[in-house]
């Protein structure tokens, strides 16, 4: 209700979620974004799961991979659709409004690629593990699971310097996006129980973001 | 059952009230549910959930939390935080499917702005009941057979609410006020304060006996843009004008009349009042906030499509419809209308819409897909007749 005053300034927040991110972030996201996609070969089918106004989506894209955008925001959606249209990459990408839950009806051993940037941390723990048992099941054997997202630094000091800065930009992204962020434990840990291979595991200086590229490797037996 | 924990999240909950106050999603168990007990839903605001876990005490029953980024159910769904995503997530993510032979799940009624039964029902097999606005009527629905009356559809604005939402507006403005006022003139503490706590107070009290006025005949609607700062209209501006001339009449007998004090505290005592009256309307549940657009919109019920499946009665908040079995609904109670949108939502043969002022017509599609945001605004372009 007080952010009201707010609210009045920015009205709509997903035109400026982008920006929002981007400003918080000093554009080290985007270059995470990058390292992501550099893994995404011509022609493959990538997934992108939780692909708010399609940063990553569009990126993936245009390293001519064919790529389904999910996400459960609708205006997200729109935007990523406008973002899509304006890079000329429409007849490359599909969005398709779901949630994790919904990738039920997705077919198996589908995708060469799955991604997902700042979604994980959104999703509670039951989630996480469903998205990645879901994400094993519509993966072709030796495809590539690639993701980014908030952590939390396990080294006690880095975790104290951080904090002060963390509630800043906490708020800040509040205002400017209207989502709350929440960094993301054990990722590593939960995507090796979920029965990937890690591949890769990159930290930021400060270890509170977190690259992960696994593969998933062909079940014995099947 | 934690009585205490209940007690500190109600306190907690209320002072802060208009903030989201989220808690964890998934199952709780309550009691000793077996694979035929009920399945109750609601939001992941932490408030609600103790309310709801005190209103099924005694019962064997599971419920799932699902989110709502920490608000409310009305607020949540209305503003497209509390979706179908929400539920279809927690009912598949949350392990309920293995626990229950059935497939009936019963969500929370002032839901129906931005869940779709259908979609549940397309996208998990799960088949949603609509339950009661409150919590606490839940027990006698269950005894009813999961059958409502029309009172428990029904949104009231009873004290306790009332008081909860006095609360919501001075709690945070008397800390804002007190930390701004303490460090340099601490004498200022305990005036401001009465003004803000009582001012908040009065006017949710007192609420009943002004609201008469203005209430059912719907000029509210017509109030224009000025609604926004003086919301309700000039309630609030009449009682700062009594306030005023108690305060010009007090210091007049008391010997002590300075013009500095009376402009002082006359416009400190303006700001207080705007403040806490920003959203008077948008507080109670019985209109729709003065910020919002929607409160110009009028449902329309098209007769040629309805054919009297009775979803709109059922969500209703208000009781303005009347369903005659198997025939086309009627809306006779049109005037009592919130402009929640959850009938429009809900009308499997899209016959109800919203039209403006002006005669624009906003579609059930668009109104499903795009929710309000906190000041009120669809992020949509309406169709132009």
């Amino acid at each position: 209700m007080s952010t009201y005053v707010f609210m009045k300034i920015l009205e709509s927040a997903p035109d400026r979620y982008d920006k929002g991110i981007d400003i918080l972030s000093f554009g080290k996201l985007s270059q995470a974004y990058d390292r992501l996609i550099s893994h995404i070969q011509k022609g493959q089918k990538v997934l992108d799961i939780g692909c708010g106004t399609g940063a990553l989506t569009i990126k993936a894209a245009r390293r001519d991979a064919k790529v389904t955008g999910i996400d459960i925001n609708p205006q997200m959606l729109d935007i990523a659709k406008k973002h899509a249209e304006a890079f000329h990459l429409s007849d490359r990408i599909r969005f398709i409004e779901a949630g994790v839950a919904e990738m039920e009806s997705m077919e198996a051993k589908s995708f060469d690629v799955v991604m997902s940037g700042l979604c994980f941390s959104e999703l509670s723990e039951d989630e996480q593990a469903y998205a990645l048992k879901q994400i094993k099941r519509i993966l072709k054997d030796g495809g590539m699971l690639l993701l980014a997202d908030e952590t939390i630094a396990g080294n006690f000091f880095l975790r104290a310097i951080n904090l002060p800065v963390k509630i800043v930009i906490k708020i800040i992204t509040y205002v400017l996006t209207q989502t709350g962020t929440h960094a993301i434990r054990h990722l590593p840990e939960k995507v090796k129980k979920a029965g990937f291979k890690i591949e890769s595991l990159r930290f930021n200086k400060m270890q509170d973001f977190i690259e992960v590229t696994a593969i998933k490797y062909k079940e014995a037996g099947s | 059952m934690n009585y205490f924990r209940y007690v500190i999240i109600n306190i907690i909950g209320t002072l802060l009230r208009g903030f989201p106050l989220p808690c964890k999603t998934g199952l709780r168990i309550i009691g000793n549910p077996n694979r035929n007990s009920p399945v109750f839903l609601t939001c992941n605001f932490t408030v609600t959930v103790e309310r709801v876990k005190k209103a099924l005490q005694g019962m064997d029953a599971y419920l799932l939390v699902a989110n709502s980024k920490g608000d409310n159910v009305w607020c949540s769904a209305t503003g497209g935080h509390f979706t179908n995503h929400s539920v279809i997530s927690v009912i598949k993510t949350s392990g309920i499917e293995e626990l229950v032979d059935h497939r009936n799940v019963v969500l929370p009624q002032l839901a129906a702005t931005g869940i779709q039964e259908r979609i549940i029902r397309k996208k998990t097999g799960w088949k949603a009941i609509w339950g009661p606005v409150y919590a606490k009527d839940i027990p006698e629905f269950v005894e009813n057979h999961f059958d409502k009356t029309p009172e428990m559809r029904q949104v009231e604005f009873p004290l306790t609410q009332r008081l909860e939402m006095a609360i919501m507006w001075a709690f945070p403005f008397s800390i804002i006020a007190s930390l701004l006022v303490l460090p340099f003139k601490p004498t200022l503490f305990f005036p401001l304060n009465i003004i803000i706590w009582g001012w908040s107070l009065f006017l949710f009290i007192a609420f009943p006996l002004y609201s008469k006025w203005y209430g059912r005949n719907k000029k509210t609607s017509g109030f224009s843009k000025c609604t926004v700062i003086f919301d309700l209209g000039f309630v609030p501006v009449v009682t700062w004008i009594i306030f005023m001339i108690i305060l010009v009449a007090g210091s007049i007998a008391f010997h002590q009349f300075h013009i500095d004090f009376i402009i002082g505290w006359g416009i400190t005592s303006l700001a207080v009042l705007l403040l806490i009256s920003i959203d008077l309307m948008g507080s109670t549940p019985i209109y729709k906030s003065g910020l919002h657009e929607d409160r110009y919109l009028k449902v329309i019920l098209n007769s040629d499509k309805c054919k009297g499946a009775a979803s709109c009665e059922a969500v209703c908040p208000k009781n303005c419809f009347d369903v005659k079995q198997g025939r086309s609904a009627s809306i006779p109670r049109l005037d009592e209308c919130v402009q929640c949108g959850a009938c429009i939502v809900q009308c499997p043969f899209d016959a109800l819409y919203f039209e403006s002022p002006k005669g624009e017509i906003l579609t059930p599609e668009s109104i499903r897909e795009y929710k309000l945001n906190l000041i009120g605004k669809r992020l949509v372009k309406v169709n132009k007749q």
